[in-house]
């Protein structure tokens, strides 16, 4: 009787473990998606890794050397980004992109970009897409 | 007319699949099965595929506006090649596509099926359930022949499914996707996945057959044992033309991103992979009967989350989710298949045979135990870290994304213990090894990699991981020439023929050894690569040069020129050697745009030692912004792939040909 339950017992405190392991290592790797409004409402300073969605103002890239200087908007708040590494092929004013970094209140130092193709990144009447107002009408 | 006659295929193929489910279980239950009385309904499936996937190819090359799906996937301007691609680049063509293959499958396992083989006819009946849903989903959510009956600022508003309303058309359609036009891999690598995926569904109705009908032994296992290995053999390749238009085409600099449309084919390919290497302990030894019929359902509900997740749109956003309709679909169906499949085998694995114990876990037997553990985990990992954020975000908490340390972490040791076992488990013998046997023929592999681990150090590799691989890739390839020569020597007959008359004989062994040698050679590659890569961001006037990581680029001119679907803007750079003295190549980085939108091609350089990346950052003008990147033995990463599907191509078709008469006899 005993050897039976020991027969399921074991591989499945095993499996558990292991699920355990590897959601411990899931959390440690997360990388929360932010607007520039969400960022603004909370100006403290992390070294946690955040990626930043928003579309790039005209007229507001810089370069110098290997870095990058631009401001991404959501369309309500806008937030100047410092980027150094690699620009996609696709970079534009205008296009929306996600950058991965940290932020530090008021600057976002990134050092990852991604395009997001327009149409994926704009809802189906053509507005920017926005975590926020989806956030904000769920309470 | 033609989308008439387009969705009249269509509905035929869908009432053949009910006709086959109800014809194909009757004669599985009649006391005289007659195979014959399946062939009408086959023919008449495989019949309505055809002319559905020809009917949509007549409307893309003819221009026909009027289908909603020609005049957004097609224009006047597109390129033959692309306008034939067309009719799988997007959702619902590339679900004719799909209904296509299922169909030539069952055509296929139909033709396998002779006299009172009950088991076949229950996994033609099992087929037909399946590609009734898959024609019901391309007669409703996924209709590619919807007909235009609107206009809006001259494209296509509104559709109808009915195909004789009024219909409109515009002008022009606006063409196929960028990416698409961008390089004709992008036609070729989404239809190998396709029919990887499609070809799984064989095993898994063999498996479920053999389910319903309570039956014992490794049948079904020995008859779909092609299917699981081509299907197999697709998948990798679909994988490799994937990440090779992901380096050569996207610009990026990488090939493989943990992206989860790149994890939606890895998940199946790694429950494959799994199944395959097991079902050799089920066919030789009689074990895991169980754990294989869990490991082909595993592998079939993959291949439905990967499209669900590929085709749904839940990636981009689970908003998008919501408003495709073939989203939930795809998730019913990936709900009512683990359901049904698992409620199914629990209510009949207790008649299957009590298996052999296990002898001693210093077996061949055992490492492949070893085998399915460590791809199982690997396998769950990548599936937590694929679907986690996607529940996340359903459940309205947050949206995240699973940044690439997660899996790499998971990558490494995985990787080792994979190969170590690569190398011990083929030259390990079965029920019980004695360590001397062992040893004996692993000492020699065992130096020779860690020779070639000093050399890698002594040219200069400092990153232990990379090390470490070299020394565990080389030693498992040193252990399938050792094991090649060792059996070699008891095989006669002159040079070359002996070679082929060992590798025939147990194809299934040695096109298994090919394979291996093949991902052996993909593990080093991609540790170098990965591990050892330089990555630099120059800015460059016309003249100007740069070095980077031992290369010296110059920046020559910009060029602009005007094709009829496309303009392509690039930069004119001059590769040289770190002195800027003597040119080794001309790489032109482009931008090519078209009516959707605008797409960069890089320019790689493959040399030897390492690849030159060079790919546009900005619109190259009087200055230009390029991300260089130089990876080293990339080459080795397609060499390898290549080698491995052919080993798995291998392992299928070597076989001697009185071997496939003893089988077909079997059949009946």
């Amino acid at each position: 009787m005993i050897r039976r339950y020991w027969k399921f017992l074991v591989p499945a405190v095993l499996i558990l473990g292991v699920i355990v392991v590897l959601l411990i290592n899931l959390s440690s790797n997360l990388v929360y998606f932010r607007t520039p409004t969400e960022l603004h409402q909370d100006v403290t300073a992390s070294n946690q890794r955040l990626r930043l969605g928003g579309q790039v103002v005209a007229g507001t890239v810089t370069r110098d050397g290997a870095t990058l200087f631009l401001t991404v908007t959501d369309g309500r708040e806008s937030l100047d980004v410092v980027h150094t590494g690699v620009v996609p092929q696709l970079f534009d004013e205008g296009q929306g992109v996600i950058v991965e970094g940290t932020w530090d209140g008021s600057i976002f130092h990134s050092d990852m970009m991604l395009i997001r193709h327009d149409e994926q990144y704009r809802t189906e009447d053509n507005q920017i897409y926005d975590d926020v107002k989806h956030e904000l009408a769920q309470p | 007319m033609i989308a008439a006659i387009g969705l009249l295929a269509i509905l035929l193929s869908a009432a053949a699949s009910v006709l086959l489910i109800g014809r194909a279980w009757r004669q599985a239950t009649a006391p005289q099965p007659d195979p014959g009385r399946i062939r009408g309904p086959v023919q008449l499936l495989l019949g309505g595929a055809v002319i559905a996937f020809l009917a949509l190819e007549t409307a893309i090359l003819s221009d026909n506006f009027s289908l909603g799906y020609v005049s957004s996937n097609s224009s006047t301007t597109t390129p033959l090649i692309f306008k034939l691609a067309g009719a799988w680049a997007a959702l619902e063509g590339s679900i004719v596509l799909w209904g296509l293959v299922l169909a030539v499958v069952v055509y296929l396992v139909a033709r396998s099926v002779r006299g009172a083989d009950r088991l076949g006819l229950t996994a033609l009946s099992v087929l037909g359930v399946i590609s009734l849903f898959w024609f019901a989903l391309m007669a409703t959510a996924a209709n590619p022949f919807e007909v235009c009956t609107k206009l809006v600022g001259g494209v296509c508003g509104d559709t109808s499914w009915l195909p004789f309303v009024h219909t409109v058309a515009p002008v022009d359609g606006v063409g196929a996707n960028p990416l698409l036009q961008n390089s004709i891999l992008m036609a070729i690598h989404p239809p190998m996945l396709y029919v990887g995926y499609v070809t799984f569904t064989a095993p898994f109705a063999f498996a479920i057959a053999a389910l319903i009908r309570g039956e014992q032994g490794s049948v079904w296992l020995e008859r779909t044992r092609r299917w699981s290995v081509v299907a197999w053999a697709f998948l990798g390749f679909g994988m490799l033309l994937g990440a090779w238009w992901s380096y050569e085409v996207l610009g990026w600099g990488g090939y493989w991103g943990w992206d989860p449309v790149e994890n939606a084919a890895l998940l199946p390919f790694l429950a494959a992979t799994a199944f395959i290497h097991s079902a050799v302990v089920q066919r030789k030894r009689g074990m895991l009967q169980s754990w294989n019929l869990i490991l082909v359902i595993t592998t079939f509900s993959l291949t439905i989350l990967g499209t669900f997740l590929t085709r749904s749109g839940t990636i981009i956003s689970v908003h998008s989710f919501t408003q495709s309709e073939v989203g939930p679909i795809l998730l019913g169906f990936l709900l009512v298949t683990v359901l049904a499949s698992l409620a199914l085998f629990a209510m009949r694995s207790h008649l299957l045979g009590s298996a052999p114990r296990l002898d001693s876990i210093a077996s061949r037997e055992g490492v492949f135990l070893l085998n399915n553990l460590i791809l199982t985990v690997f396998a769950l990992a990548v599936l937590m870290g694929t679907i986690y954020p996607i529940v996340l975000e359903a459940l309205g908490r947050a949206r995240v994304s699973v940044s690439a340390p997660y899996y790499n972490r998971i990558l490494l040791p995985t990787a080792f213990l994979l190969l170590m076992a690569m190398g011990v488990g083929p030259v390990t013998p079965y029920r019980l090894a004695r360590a001397g046997v062992v040893w004996r023929r692993i000492a020699t592999p065992i130096v020779v990699g860690l020779v070639a681990g000093a050399v890698a150090v002594t040219v200069g590799v400092r990153s232990i991981p990379v090390v470490v691989v070299v020394v565990l890739g080389i030693f498992v390839i040193a252990t399938i020439v050792g094991e090649f020569r060792r059996q070699l020597s008891k095989v006669e007959g002159r040079r070359l023929d002996r070679v082929l008359r060992l590798l025939r004989r147990d194809s299934g062994y040695w096109g298994g050894q090919i394979t291996h040698t093949g991902i052996a050679l993909i593990a080093i590659a991609i540790a170098a690569s990965s591990g050892m890569a330089a990555r630099g961001q120059v800015q460059l006037v016309t003249g100007e040069s740069a070095v980077v990581d031992g290369y010296c680029l110059v920046y020559e001119t910009s060029t602009t020129r005007t094709e009829p679907n496309r303009q392509v803007i690039g930069a004119v750079l001059s590769l040289r050697d770190e002195s800027c003295g003597n040119e080794i190549a001309i790489l032109q980085p482009v931008f090519n745009s078209y009516v959707r939108g605008a797409v960069g091609t890089p320019a790689v350089h493959t040399g030897l030692f390492d690849d030159v990346f060079v790919a546009l950052g900005g619109v190259p003008g009087d200055q230009v912004a390029l991300n260089v990147m130089v990876f080293p033995l990339m080459w080795l990463l397609w060499t390898g792939g290549l080698i491995a599907v052919a080993g798995g191509m291998w392992a299928i078709y070597a076989r001697k040909p009185q071997r496939r008469r003893v089988e077909a006899t079997v059949d009946v």
